[in-house]
């Protein structure tokens, strides 16, 4: 297992040190120049020139690349905003709470409609409720969550006078009111989200429903709730916890969108204001981050798989 | 799902068809599904109206009338107007052609992408692959609209630049299902013999791997068309996508209107509508051609 644990953890830094590369490299070389616009629509330095200097831009690519990254491992110094000069890390821990919280409100409420639909589903297979709720799968995975988003903000607000509350509350000052926030954006994209677990959930449970333990559970006289709820289920859900583990980019992504509608003032608004000012140094920490936070929750799943299942350590 | 992917797999076998495969799908898909077969009448629907637009709409997409702003629905206006009196339909319509010449290009672009990373990296192995692979985790390490956005936003919003990124995107992502069959196809007796027949690495791949690819390929593709059009739309949502005054659905939807949805909320919903019929009619059409073409991949 110690083994197995290093190789995997070994595995994960070349991709790492590619993903740095990959985003230091995409930003350098295509065009979009941040220094003329700092000059000309701000007047951000006198000349261009001296600004470039002082960002430290007429420096040569791998020497900014390897002051870049050796200030992250160094010093754990994720480098500064180009245009407020402030530490790109504390903005990031300011602003991750709010992502962090909208992703498993999200996760929760998607898992929720999404289980429950796919038990009812599978345990009446190909009854009027199944096709429901396979029905009820299909389009809530066909409706875009910001074409859903925008209706929530503007139907509402025409026909029942209710508007989403736009200055947002940290848990910690208010917990009912920051659950209030969030309650709207994390039902609207957890609905949307809700499809594939439904589906995964249904065609999981139906295959272990076939298996020999839970004949065994059904001839003990076992009621169905205990047989599908207590035996089924339980392994019915291993697929549906990884899904929820490979869909993680995804939430992340979406959250950008979802933050942008309903102005929360989490990871994804940060990157996509920094993304209209060409803010180079913020986009690509923020990326390489993410990306890092991904490597690493794939890791654990995997790692938990071997962890769960011998026979995955000695493939 | 192993269960019945099995039972199509051997259904298929048991009535032999004198047809050939590609014509075979489609009579299946009408007799045996119908939810298939509403996808497809969605998508065949939308290819007429992207197809045909200029002679379809009365109007320019960008024909402004100040007299007629925010009309709900009437006969001229089938679907009402905008802030600048432009007709409702006629935008979705022309907006039909951006989803969908966006979608197959980017899907084209993708395969052939795919199909090339995928088999040459199934097909030379070793070190080569080990490579490969390596650069794949990587792509796949970020959450892929953060990816997009920062590649957009540095090439500038285009419908070219946007068609080749998410092509390039798409052929990433799924050079890895491309490779695993490969894979499994090159550990074939078949292969060997061509090989000692003295076929070369071309010859194999192209004439022997390629074809038994194919219809993976093919599933890969229609199964992905919905989200290249569903990412187009979220692209173009936040302005990274095909610019004004081209009509997008995504950019219809935008947050720039969202003033005017207040006052008009039909600006809002139809695209929405017009936006989730699209990814319904692909993923319905889709799943069907994967469940006739290779049940190993239900699921998925």
């Amino acid at each position: 297992m110690k083994q197995y644990v290093l190789r995997r953890v070994a595995l994960a830094v070349p991709t790492l040190i590619l993903v740095s590369v990959m985003v230091f490299a995409m930003l350098r070389l295509m065009p979009g120049d941040v220094a003329t616009r700092m000059v000309e629509g701000h007047g951000y330095a006198a000349t261009l020139d001296a600004l470039r200097h002082d960002l430290g831009l007429d420096r040569p690519v791998h020497v900014q690349y390897l002051d870049w990254i050796s200030g992250i491992v160094l010093r754990g110094d994720f480098g500064r905003s180009y245009w407020t000069r402030q530490p790109i890390l504390d903005e990031f821990t300011r602003r991750f709470p709010v992502t962090l919280e909208l992703a498993l409100f999200t996760i929760v409420v998607s898992v929720v409609i999404g289980v429950v639909l796919g038990i009812v589903s599978a345990v009446r297979q190909d009854t009027a409720a199944d096709y429901v709720g396979r029905i009820v799968a299909i389009l809530a995975l066909s409706v875009p969550y910001f074409g859903l988003a925008v209706l929530a903000v503007v139907l509402p607000s025409i026909y029942f006078k209710w508007t989403p509350v736009w200055t947002y509350v940290p848990l910690t000052r208010d917990p009912l009111e920051n659950l209030k926030i969030l309650l709207v954006p994390a039902l609207i994209f957890g609905v949307t989200r809700a499809g594939p677990i439904m589906r995964i959930t249904r065609s999981a449970l139906l295959d272990v429903l076939r298996q020999d333990y839970v004949r065994t559970a059904w001839s003990k006289g076992l009621p169905e709730r205990s047989v599908i709820l207590h035996h089924a289920l339980k392994n019915a859900l291993i697929p549906v916890i990884s899904l929820i583990g490979l869909q993680m980019p995804l939430y992340i992504g979406g959250s950008v969108i979802i933050e942008a509608i309903f102005r929360l003032p989490g990871i994804g608004l940060f990157f996509f204001e920094a993304l209209g000012k060409l803010d180079y140094p913020v986009v690509q920490s923020v990326n390489l981050i993410i990306a890092a936070m991904v490597v690493g929750l794939n890791l654990v799943i995997d790692l938990s798989y071997a962890f769960l299942d011998p026979r995955i350590r000695y493939r | 799902m192993a269960t019945a992917g099995a039972t199509v797999a051997v259904e298929r076998r048991a009535w032999p068809s004198s047809r050939p495969w590609y014509a075979d799908v489609w009579i299946q898909m009408l007799r045996r599904k119908p939810l298939g077969t509403i996808g497809g009448a969605i998508v065949l629907v939308m290819l007429v109206a992207a197809v045909g637009a200029d002679v379809i709409t009365p109007y320019g997409f960008a024909q402004t009338s100040l007299g007629e702003r925010f009309i709900a629905m009437d006969r001229a206006h089938w679907l009402g107007t905008d802030q600048l009196g432009r007709d409702l339909l006629t935008r979705l319509i022309y907006g039909a052609r951006v989803s969908l010449y966006v979608g197959f290009g980017a899907v084209l672009i993708g395969c052939v992408l795919a199909t090339l990373v995928g088999i040459l990296s199934a097909y030379f192995g070793g070190r080569v692959d080990l490579f490969v692979q390596r650069g794949v985790d990587a792509w796949m390490a970020f959450p892929p609209l953060l990816l997009l956005m920062s590649i957009m936003s540095l090439v500038g919003p285009s419908a070219w630049n946007i068609t080749i990124v998410l092509g390039i995107a798409f052929g990433v992502q799924n050079s890895r299902i491309i490779r695993s069959v490969a894979l499994s196809i090159k550990e074939h007796t078949f292969i060997e013999s061509a090989r000692a027949a003295g076929s070369g690495h071309v010859r194999i791949t192209a004439a022997h791997i390629l074809p038994n690819v194919l219809p993976t390929i093919i599933v890969v593709a229609t199964t992905g068309l919905s989200t290249v059009i569903l990412t187009e739309a979220s692209l173009s949502f936040l302005g990274l996508g095909v610019p004004p005054p081209y009509p997008t659905w995504g950019g219809m939807l935008s947050l720039a209107g969202l003033d005017h949805m207040y006052q008009a909320p039909w600006l809002a919903i139809w695209p929405a509508v017009a936006l989730s019929l699209a990814v319904f009619g692909f993923n319905m059409l889709g799943d069907a051609l994967r469940d006739l073409l290779d049940p190993r991949l239900k699921g998925r």
